[in-house]
């Protein structure tokens, strides 16, 4: 008789064999492929809920809607703003926004913008000015449930003389309006009968949720011709489109949330391409390059993704400006970005993007100085204990919360770096990760954490940090728990100057007012940066023209450029 | 004595509901503080607002009650998280799962039932099938699942690494199920073979197969013919609890995957704070299974009298 | 009696490698949780008998410090659901009437129910909330436990409850009721001893079932929370680069199928009797 264990080492060795094979993928399979290159299939690591443009922001969606829809502006990869349904950015120079005195007597502006002659929806009628109203009356409405409630509550008044011009009045100055956030056409001939009818279920009753494959929804170069709940959807050609005519009869878009699972997909030849703004993690594409660089190609486009800790700095250990200073000296990023991420991301000295037009070049990174890191806490009272943790006069060990999002390969790895270097400085972290859900909806948002939260804030070029930086934005039960100033920094000065610059039109003017900000949170310290996370993009050996963006505006957006080789 | 069983699964699942609406409301990280950390620009007065919209502002115990009482009359929700009613989100998963579950069920009791056969009838056969089970059991399976994965999939070619296919008729279909089919039939065959070979092990001692063989009855008609039938009755007890597994669905394959499936969809709605699309499927898990547990109960008392007592 | 002893032998060869743990470390000279980010993925070598992982630590020093804890969530899971459903089953068998079909109908709706979802969901609550300590691995062993249990009483005590019921109407336990003997004295005597074999049985599958359970709850980055090893936690930190390095998979599976085989051996061994 076989007895069990003995079965067990066979299996072993069969299944050591198994994955022995696996280090060295076959080459020859890319067999599946090989016919006429009219469908690209794209896959993406997170499931779409909702397809409206303007309820809920999801980057998965904003991918998808890249394809099939057009918005009124964006930022190109060289993060200049640029217009998609209008013919050109409004700025004072060429007369698109005008500064006035809003009828209460309170300085503001109006901003015109012109819409492009050829926009169409997929059902041949044009886009028209009353698309635009559409979208404005349904973001005025609060019951819509529409994202960036602060444009529409700001832009009190629509105007349009003529199907093609657009005027909105502003009741403040902001440099920032002519880019219009998420203020787009919205197809008023399929969408505003469902809204009035009924405006406090209109997020429910949308066209683009309940009858998504309709074409007169989509003027982008594709429309939705299929979804599948989260699985993926299907793009097809749009017939009324009217710029350069896209290479691809069909685009799937498959969502594989497991990135072992996507990865696989990829190496089997089921998906053509991992999209860089939401697919493999870093490490992960990193890793895979080694093994497959005749395969696929690999772009790294460091983007507008800043990954830090948010420190709670009004309470203790962390209101001292030492200790906050010393850990930030104590983390030696430059080893970590190059041994875990091949120094694809840059390390960052504030939240401001090294790309970003408005950022101060002299201001340098924090270094790696561990001596000077313990000299800061020595000074700060923390002296060494038994046990290599500091402790202070009171006995107290330094020993500080350090949390992320439990599920996260890769953050949970550099926190783990991280709490390791903390140590060798004599402080003690302890990690303590949570689901999104928890972290995000809880822990941050009402403020429970007492020491760093590991995670990323996602922004536009020149976004003016008012939410994280304000006094006013510090999150309280009294306000609802809104806000993003997660770390509780309160500086009057900041306030200030966080109230200036959304009012300064002149670029230059505003660079001073920049590099004070910059200035400001490189000494307090509310939070300390890491580094702006790199977006891996994984693309065939045949596809040309995908340039990734690095910034809100994603790639999908100039599909029209892609090419087969 | 069964006819009391009907209500009081009835009153079993309104009290799930209500324990499961408390839980998942009262989990950390409402749906507006979710909403709250992708819109940074919403104020106070935007969240007051937004809370008041969705029914936040209710204390949970009206919001069940409302949620009831729609569902009685069949209003069955809007899902939050897939932005479609919960009921056409539930289907497709529902469909997935019974698909790929009840492929790997029936291979999984055919094989098992087999392999458990041949261990009693043939005890040279009987170490083989113990190790199979033991290792089927013993193996996590999401590391089987990548293992197949890079096996068959990344490294061979044969078969799709995961997903579904866009079209194509049942061949192609079939090509996408043989890898987590796989997976999942090695986790359920053990209980399978295990439970059937003590079984027969059992009916084979007792005294009329004895007498049966004395009668010259052929081996075959011994082991078809009386001993599976009465063998079968313990095995109705894991069938059943596998029944609501084909409703509730498996997790971790459809993870691995990428299919679209009610153990997916159910951890999603929760980690997600998708009440209606949770409570919905959980209530059709739960309903499902001690519907199936009464079957079996009452096909065991049917075949063994024994049991009525 | 051979599977028994095989069981036996693999369970004892664990906890003994469990036991040597610091032992290992401390001649190999490495730190389990101390990442080496210079010296990530590297191969077998003398110091790092089974390479490293994508954390420069080393491997074979973390499956070892892992089976401390994944064999203690197997443990203590296992006593926690074998004591609670034997308390119930009891409580229903000798009790009867309305507490039974209280127990009972809790048991149902227990087993009618999805366990994966819910035990993510429990999972997901802070463990703070409840006056544990947070980044302690000992904290994590006891939630997890407390959620395994919470679900793994059921099958311990139906199978009490039906056992005990049969003993408590066989003629000598009726004389002894009659004769009027103490209610614990009787359910300690005569009940309990009847219980010891299919309850060892039903606490060796809960070894195994919890270690499983504890793998899945780390493939869903719910499980013991870095840098503390589990079996489970390490090889769910593998997938990400399983196809670049996937022998840092292959390790803490393998533990897994070792550990969960040899609990089923026992349970298969005892039951043989």
């Amino acid at each position: 008789m076989q007895t069990p264990p003995a079965a067990l080492t066979r299996r072993a060795a069969v299944l050591l064999a198994l994955t022995a094979g696996a280090a060295f993928p076959a080459e020859a399979q890319t067999q599946t492929q090989t016919q006429a290159r009219d469908t690209l299939t794209v896959g993406i690591a997170q499931a779409t809920g909702t397809f409206h443009p303007n309820i809920e922001s999801m980057l998965a969606k904003s991918y998808i809607l890249g394809f099939a829809r057009r918005p009124l502006t964006g930022h190109g990869p060289d993060w200049k703003p640029v217009c998609f349904a209008c013919e050109a950015v409004p700025t004072i120079e060429n007369g698109g926004v005008v500064l006035e005195t809003t009828p209460d007597g309170k300085p503001g502006m109006r901003v015109t913008w012109r819409l492009r002659e050829d926009g169409r929806w997929g059902d041949g009628r044009p886009v028209t000015a009353e698309d635009m109203r559409f979208a404005w009356e349904a973001g005025r409405a609060f019951e819509t449930g529409f994202g960036g409630a602060e444009f529409y509550r700001s832009a009190y008044e629509f105007q349009s003389s003529d199907p093609r011009t657009v005027t909105l009045r502003f009741d403040r100055v902001n440099f920032e309006a002519g880019s219009a956030g998420g203020f787009e056409p919205l197809p008023a001939h399929i969408d505003r009968a469902i809204w009035e009818a009924d405006r406090r279920n209109y997020r429910s009753r949308t066209a683009y949720d309940t009858d998504t494959a309709n074409p007169g929804l989509w003027n982008g170069p594709y429309r939705i011709a299929a979804v599948q709940p989260g699985a993926g959807v299907t793009l097809e050609r749009n017939a009324a489109w009217a710029g350069p005519a896209p290479a691809f009869r069909r685009i799937n878009v498959r969502v594989v949330e497991n990135s072992a699972a996507l990865e696989a997909q990829l190496l089997a030849g089921q998906v053509d391409m991992i999209s860089g703004e939401l697919g493999l993690s870093l490490d992960q594409a990193i890793a895979l390059e080694k093994r497959a660089r005749g395969r696929f190609r690999f772009e790294y486009r460091p983007g507008l993704v800043w990954e830090h800790l948010d420190l709670r700095m009004d309470q203790p250990p962390l209101s001292d400006l030492r200790v906050r200073q010393a850990l930030m000296m104590a983390i030696d990023r430059g080893r970590i970005v190059g041994s875990l991420f091949e120094n694809r991301q840059p390390v960052a000295a504030t939240a401001v993007h090294p790309d970003d037009p408005m950022v101060d070049k002299s201001l340098a990174p924090w270094p790696f100085d561990l001596a000077r890191a313990q000299a800061l806490l020595e000074e700060a009272g923390w002296k060494p204990g038994p046990d290599g943790i500091r402790r202070n006069a009171e006995g107290a060990r330094l020993s500080v919360d350090l949390q992320t999002t439990a599920g996260n390969r890769s953050r949970e790895t550099v926190l783990q770096v991280i709490q390791g270097m903390w140590r060798a400085a004599g402080v003690e972290a302890r990690i303590g990760n949570q689901p999104p859900r928890v972290l995000f909806g809880e822990t941050l948002s009402k403020r429970q954490f007492n020491g760093a939260v590991l995670f990323a804030w996602i922004s536009s070029p020149e976004n003016v940090p008012r939410t994280t930086l304000h006094s006013d934005e510090i999150p309280r039960a009294d306000r609802n728990w809104s806000g993003q100033n997660f770390p509780g920094y309160a500086n009057p000065e900041m306030d200030a100057l966080l109230e200036a610059l959304p009012q300064e039109l002149d670029a230059e003017k505003r660079r001073p007012l920049w590099a004070r900000l910059q200035a400001m949170t490189h000494r307090d310290l509310p939070a300390l940066p890491l580094w702006h996370r790199a977006e891996p993009h994984v693309l065939p050996q045949w596809l040309d023209g995908v340039r990734p963006t690095g910034n809100m505006s994603p790639s999908s957006l100039w599909v029209t450029d892609w090419r087969v080789r | 004595m069964i006819v009391w069983r009907v209500p009081q699964i009835a009153a079993t699942l309104v009290i799930l509901s209500l324990v499961a609406y408390l839980a998942i409301g009262a989990m950390p990280g409402d749906p507006i503080s979710l909403a709250m950390m992708a819109d940074p620009r919403l104020g106070p007065e935007d969240v007051a607002r937004m809370r008041a919209l969705h029914g936040l502002d209710q204390p949970l115990l009206a919001r069940w009650w409302a949620w009831a009482v729609g569902v009685l009359r069949g209003e069955f929700g809007y899902s939050r998280l897939f932005a479609r009613p919960a009921a056409e989100v539930l289907l497709p998963a529902l469909r997935g799962s019974l698909v790929l579950l009840g492929t790997a069920l029936a291979l999984a009791a055919g094989i098992g039932v087999a392999a458990g056969m041949l261990a009693a009838l043939r005890p040279r056969w009987r170490g083989a099938v113990d190790a199979l089970a033991l290792v089927s059991q013993a193996v996590p399976a999401f590391w089987l699942g990548i293992l197949l994965i890079i096996l068959f999939a990344v490294t061979l070619g044969w078969l799709p690494a995961g997903g579904v296919p866009d079209s194509g008729g049942l061949a192609e279909a079939l090509r996408f199920l043989v890898l987590p089919v796989a997976t999942l039939a090695v986790a359920h065959l053990a209980a399978y073979a295990r439970h059937t070979a003590a079984a027969m092990a059992d009916v084979l001692r007792a005294p009329w197969i004895t007498a049966a063989r004395a009668r010259g009855a052929p081996e075959a008609r011994i082991a078809f013919r009386h001993a599976l039938p009465n063998a079968a009755v313990p095995l109705l007890s894991i069938l059943a609890l596998d029944a609501g597994g084909l409703v509730s669905g498996a997790l971790i394959t459809e993870t691995v995957f990428a299919r679209p499936g009610m153990g997916k969809l159910l951890t999603d709605a929760v980690m997600g704070s998708d009440q209606n699309l949770a409570l919905l499927a959980l209530l059709l898990v739960a309903g499902v299974t001690m519907l199936a547990t009464l079957a079996a109960d009452l096909a065991q008392r049917a075949l063994d009298p024994r049991l009525a007592a | 009696m051979t599977r028994l002893r095989a069981g036996v032998a693999i369970l004892l060869l664990l906890v003994l490698a469990a036991i040597a743990a610091p032992a290992v470390a401390a001649w190999l000279g490495v730190d389990p949780e101390v990442p080496d980010i210079l010296a990530r993925q590297a191969p077998p070598s003398i110091a790092h008998p089974l390479g490293t992982d994508e954390l420069g630590r080393d491997i074979l020093v973390r499956l070892l410090i892992g089976a401390r804890v994944s064999l203690t969530v197997g443990a203590a899971a296992a006593v926690a659901s074998t004591v609670l459903g034997l308390a119930a089953g009891l409580l229903a068998a000798w009790r009867g009437g309305w507490v039974d079909a209280l127990v009972m109908r809790l048991a149902d709706g227990l087993l009618a129910l999805p366990a994966l979802p819910l035990l993510v969901l429990l999972a997901a609550l802070d463990p703070s909330a409840i006056g544990l300590p947070r980044g302690d691995a000992s904290a994590d062993v006891v939630r997890i436990v407390g959620i395994l249990a919470l679900f793994g009483w059921v099958g311990v005590a139906r199978l009490t409850r039906a056992a005990a019921i049969s003993v408590l109407a066989r003629d000598h336990v009726r004389a002894a009721r009659a004769l009027g003997v103490g209610e614990g004295r009787l359910l300690r005597r005569h009940v309990v001893p009847a219980l010891a074999a299919p309850l060892a049985v039903a606490g060796s599958l809960a070894v195994a079932g919890a270690i499983l359970a504890e793998s899945t709850l780390s493939f869903l980055g719910l499980g013991i929370q870095p840098p503390a090893a589990s079996w489970g936690n390490m090889l769910a930190n593998a997938q990400d680069l399983v196809f670049s390095a996937p022998m840092a998979a292959l390790w803490p599976g393998l533990a897994i199928a070792l550990a969960v085989a040899g609990a089923m051996l026992v349970a298969d061994g005892l039951r043989e009797g």
